[in-house]
């Protein structure tokens, strides 16, 4: 009997063996199979992804609160310090902000009425919904984030998304619950902008670095470092003049954008629901007023 | 005859047998936790491959392929970087781990340390490579560099954890 368990591990051992490379092979098979699977958009692959983000974002959700709570915790017992400072800084600020203010009411009536004299459309509505920040690229080869709000919510793939200091990127992906969101300094991002003041349209192309490049802009165009950059509004997806960033750098013909948003502080972030009746796909697209029941 | 082990023994033996995979897969959800600390979102350290490393070498029948796809496919999803990116590279790690237990097992720690530098300086710049053929541009190198740099730095503080857990639960299994 023991003579025959012992023969029988002499064969199996091997065959154990051979399976395991055989498996081994295969799995690395599969990876580069899914590589090259993902290349083409496959809706399959897509769902995978979407269904198995869903499940996870609420453990992420969970995982980021002690975390967020340490970060905050922290940053009070630094405030604390320069209290008196910072009081004094916000006073100061906030009364040039009321000049601004009034300033800008005063305007914002004088655009208003020459809208009415020249019987301008005003540009939809735009609705926010915020969503919290669950998770970031953790890796040098994307720059994305996570999101805890997804399709239930209203969001749908091509949203804007800002963040507290200005645009931020658009919504790549959504499940149900979460949604992944394309920063613009990713190397997969173009958004259609506009130099604030000399009004040339161009596009703002992410290279994963923190700073991405303005290109296609018409050879005349003039641009110097400290130009405001802001969304234009073109392809109907984004809603115009959304800040996004000034000019950084000019140099042998390359323009780099710093953009405003803090790249490390985003803790919420708000996505636009945007749509421009008629140009923009109901079924796939429906950041429209209607659904949402928030207006009127 | 043998005797079955009683139940509770097994299911005692398959929760021991799985930390392993656990740990990997909480620290694949940590590596894309926003810290918000200035610029570490590029750098974060590639937590996920020195579990796979660590693992195949001390545990590799807790550590087998199969589960260093699973980790690679899950790491991908949260990451979002191409399916199959990770997967690839961490079958990569496991495979080079296992080839060469005989050499780093039982040894001084710094030898351990020595291999992982190489192992993920190999692997970091073939991710690189495929990343950089995957969306046909050149992607800056300087973050996974740093990446790179990151990870062997905070290796002996993992290996350090993962030995205190090796020694206290997988003790027998």
């Amino acid at each position: 009997m023991a003579l025959q368990q012992g023969s029988a591990w002499r064969l199996a051992l091997p065959l154990k063996v051979i399976f395991q490379r055989f498996a081994f092979m295969m799995l690395i098979c599969i990876s580069i199979a899914l590589l090259v699977l993902g290349k083409a958009d496959l809706v399959l692959l897509e769902r995978v992804r979407t269904i198995s983000t869903d499940a996870l974002s609420p453990v992420l959700g969970t995982l980021s609160q002690p975390v967020d709570a340490l970060n905050k915790g922290i940053e009070r017992v630094q405030e604390l310090a320069s209290l008196v400072e910072e009081n004094e800084r916000l006073r100061r600020e906030n009364e040039r902000l009321l000049r601004w203010q009034s300033v800008s009411r005063a305007l914002d009536q004088e655009n208003e009425q020459y809208r009415r004299l020249l019987n301008a459309l005003t540009d939809p509505l735009v609705l926010p919904i915020s969503a919290r920040v669950v998770g970031d690229s953790g890796g040098p080869f994307v720059r994305t984030l996570l999101l805890s709000a997804g399709s239930r919510d209203g969001i749908r793939v091509g949203q804007a998304v800002v963040g507290p200091l200005g645009l931020i990127g658009r919504v790549a992906g959504v499940g149900k619950n979460s949604a992944r969101v394309l920063l613009l300094t990713d190397l997969n991002s173009r958004i259609p902008v506009i130099l604030e003041k000399s009004r040339h349209k161009g596009i703002l192309v992410g290279d994963n670095s923190t700073s991405p490049t303005l290109e296609y802009l018409p050879n005349n165009a003039q641009v110097s470092p400290g130009d405001r950059v802001v969304t234009s509004g073109d392809g109907a997806m984004l809603p115009a003049g959304r800040p996004i960033g000034i000019v950084s750098s000019v140099a042998d013909g390359q323009i780099r954008i710093q953009a405003f948003a803090d790249w490390d502080r985003l803790e919420y972030v708000s996505v636009l629901r945007y749509d421009l009746p008629g140009l923009t796909d109901r079924a796939t697209n429906p950041g429209d007023l209607g659904e949402s029941q928030l207006s009127n | 005859m043998i005797e079955q082990p009683p139940f509770s023994y097994q299911i005692n033996r398959i929760l021991r047998g799985s930390i392993p995979f656990w740990l990997t897969f909480f620290l694949a959800l940590l590596t894309v936790v926003p810290l918000r600390i200035e610029g570490f979102g590029p750098v974060t350290p590639a937590l996920v491959m020195i579990s796979v490393f660590y693992w195949s070498l001390h545990r590799p029948y807790l550590m087998p392929a199969p589960v260093v796809f699973l980790v690679g496919l899950i790491s991908d999803i949260l990451t979002g970087v191409p399916l199959g990116l990770s997967s690839l590279m961490l079958l990569i790690v496991h495979l080079v781990a296992i080839s060469q237990r005989h050499v780093f097992v039982g040894k001084a720690f710094i030898l351990t340390w020595w291999g992982y530098v190489w192992v993920a300086s190999g692997t970091s710049l073939l991710t690189w490579i495929v990343a950089c053929l995957y969306s046909l541009t050149l992607i800056p190198i300087l973050p996974v560099l740093l990446q790179l740099l990151l990870t062997i730095l905070i290796f002996p503080l993992i290996v350090w954890c993962f030995g205190a857990v090796q020694n206290s639960m997988l003790k027998s299994v």
